[in-house]
């Protein structure tokens, strides 16, 4: 009888475990990582509260909005002001302020995260010294568009004659939810190129929809070649080309894709997954493919980066590497990382030296998944 | 700040590019035409966003604003509407299908076009036949506006679970998609319908049979 009811408790005690090993694995943390990310879910609301305490009435009226409202979906590729951006733009701010939002930035992204980031910027601030503009076609309020040769700005967002502008100080950070532990909030930076949108709830982060894009894809920053996209670039040639032809017969498109399928606005929609299934590659081969979806997820804070890539492999069978273009490192190339959970588009623009990508939870965009939980 | 993140905004720029390549922010000289179909048992949806260059803008605002006042009308809008959807072809199982119906569409102002960030978006549905279950194929063909527009076209994951997509065939310009589909029988009523009316059912029918006879 003893015998019974101890083969019955331990029984009890296996189930028991594997019940809970189940759950931790959907909700993508062990406990030990839920307090890592908790905590740093603490020093970001931390950091959020310094920069509020350094701003004055109305500079936080303007960087608040509340988390139901449509500020969420206001993002954009675009510079200012063809698409208009609302919250604090770094240009507006003090020294100080600037010096917050970049340090609330450090810690909400990983080291690699915040490098491209300021890459990204530092790529738009090559092209408002290069004094670019892009053209006007006319109309009440055009004026030809041109960022005047020394880059001054006329007015807060706008180029001379209501032109499109670049630059450092064209981007903007909003707070979408007020900055909690244990409510939804969103960090939401982003400017020409650049769309940055954390989502965060206690131990629950999700960066979906991202979009990190580059012009130029490569510039000169003291004596030293940066490529803000560069590893993204490399690791995708390097994956179609270890690819035997079998392989690459299944993973090629054989047509053009000359934009982001995915991209702004096109929120709650899936398309069929095409290309090659990452079962079909080998074991090497699907190291090669994380390696290269860990560029985007690797964006935020390595304590939220870890347990999405754990939920991303678990996804295996259902993932997709496609790709259209040529396979010559150097080449404009589009291709495509999708999942169950995950879409990852990278869209040269018709040339190599301008780059759209996108990135996306078709379940958890915004934090979808965590207002159900 | 962490150190060594923060980096003072003097920059030495040498641009690895050619300084005299104008910078486009978007697309200049292309129309885009980007169309999301959505396969269900019967019918097809179509989402079509159309954002024409900057540098063709003014050739769609001539296509557009028909009088030239500066304004859209309504029935300008509709008639361009109606144009390309006459212009987007649908076949199932080689027959052709021959009506969409616009659901919804959106205009962006004429001076959105002038700046390359005008999308118009056209919302359609075409009414499929009564289809036998199995393998089915729709071809997609958009035939608007041929010169200097690209394409994409793509099938949504269908929301009904009796649809299952097996391949996406396209021309290399994407102007042709066909989309091989199976469609699966409508399942029939659930257990978790008929068991509890099936279980009353059997209740009443014992309650009957048990139920003492009276003798006059």
């Amino acid at each position: 009888m003893h015998s019974r009811l101890r083969i019955a408790l331990v029984a009890l005690a296996g189930w028991f475990a594997i019940v809970t090993a189940t759950a931790v694995a959907q909700r993508g943390a062990t406990p030990a990582s839920a307090g890592a990310q908790t905590t740093v879910t603490t020093r970001i609301v931390a950091s959020a509260q310094a920069l509020l305490n350094t701003l004055d009435d109305a500079g936080r009226a303007r960087v608040q909005f509340p988390f139901d409202g449509p500020q969420k979906t206001r993002w954009s590729n675009l510079p200012s002001p063809m698409f208009q951006r609302t919250g604090l733009r770094l240009g507006d701010l003090t020294s100080t302020q600037r010096a917050a939002v970049m340090n609330l930035l450090s810690i909400a992204l990983s080291r690699d995260g915040y490098r491209k980031a300021t890459d990204i910027m530092r790529g738009d601030e090559v092209l408002r010294k290069q004094g670019s503009s892009v053209p006007r076609g006319g109309g009440p309020n055009a004026g030809g568009g041109a960022v005047n040769p020394g880059g001054q700005l006329a007015g807060r967002g706008r180029g001379p004659g209501g032109g499109v502008v670049f630059g450092e100080d064209e981007y903007y950070l909003a707070f979408v939810g007020t900055p909690s532990v244990t409510t939804p909030w969103m960090l939401q930076f982003g400017g020409h190129h650049l769309a940055i949108n954390l989502t965060l709830l206690g131990s629950q982060a999700t960066m979906a929809p991202s979009l990190p894009a580059a012009q130029p894809a490569s510039y000169t920053f003291e004596g030293q070649t940066i490529r803000p996209l560069g590893r993204e670039n490399d690791k995708a040639f390097a994956l179609i080309n270890a690819l035997d032809p079998a392989q690459r017969s299944q993973a090629i498109l054989g047509y053009r894709v000359a934009d982001l399928v995915l991209g702004p606005g096109q929120e709650g929609r899936t398309i069929q997954p095409e290309g090659i299934r990452a079962p079909a590659l080998s074991a090497s081969q699907q190291t090669m493919l994380w390696d290269l979806v860990k560029e985007w997820t690797g964006i935020m804070n390595d304590a939220f980066a870890e347990p999405r890539m754990a939920e991303l492999r678990g996804n295996l069978n259902d993932t997709y590497f496609a790709w259209s273009g040529p396979t010559t490192n150097g080449s404009a190339a589009y291709f495509r990382v999708q999942g169950p959970t995950l879409v990852i588009e990278y869209a040269p623009q018709s040339s190599v030296d301008h780059i759209h990508t996108i990135y996306r939870d078709p379940t958890n965009d915004y934090g979808a998944k965590f207002a159900r939980r | 700040m962490r150190a060594g993140r923060s980096t003072p905004l003097a920059i030495v720029l040498t641009t690895a590019v050619a300084a005299s390549i104008a910078v486009s922010a978007h697309r200049r000289d292309e129309y885009l035409q980007a169309a999301r179909l959505a396969v269900e048992p019967d019918r097809v949806e179509l989402q079509l966003d159309l954002t024409p260059g900057i540098a063709v803008a003014d050739a769609t605002i001539a296509d557009l604003d028909r009088d030239r006042d500066g304004v859209l009308s309504e029935g300008e809008k509709r008639t361009y509407v109606g144009r390309v959807l006459d212009a987007v072809v649908l076949e199932l199982d080689g027959r052709p299908i021959l009506h969409w119906q616009s659901i919804e569409s959106t205009f962006p102002g004429l001076n959105d076009f002038r700046r390359g960030e005008g999308t118009i978006q056209l919302h359609a549905v075409a009414t499929l036949p009564h289809q036998r279950d199995g393998d089915h194929h729709l071809a997609f063909r958009n035939t608007n506006q041929r010169d200097g527009s690209v394409y994409l076209a793509n099938a949504l994951v269908p929301k009904s679970d009796r649809v299952t997509i097996t391949a996406q065939r396209r021309d290399p310009a994407q102007r042709d998609l066909t989309i091989d589909y199976v469609l699966r029988a409508a399942p029939g009523a659930s257990a978790a319908t008929w068991l509890p009316g099936a279980l009353t059912g059997v209740a009443i029918l014992a309650a009957l049979l048990m139920r003492p006879s009276r003798t006059v």
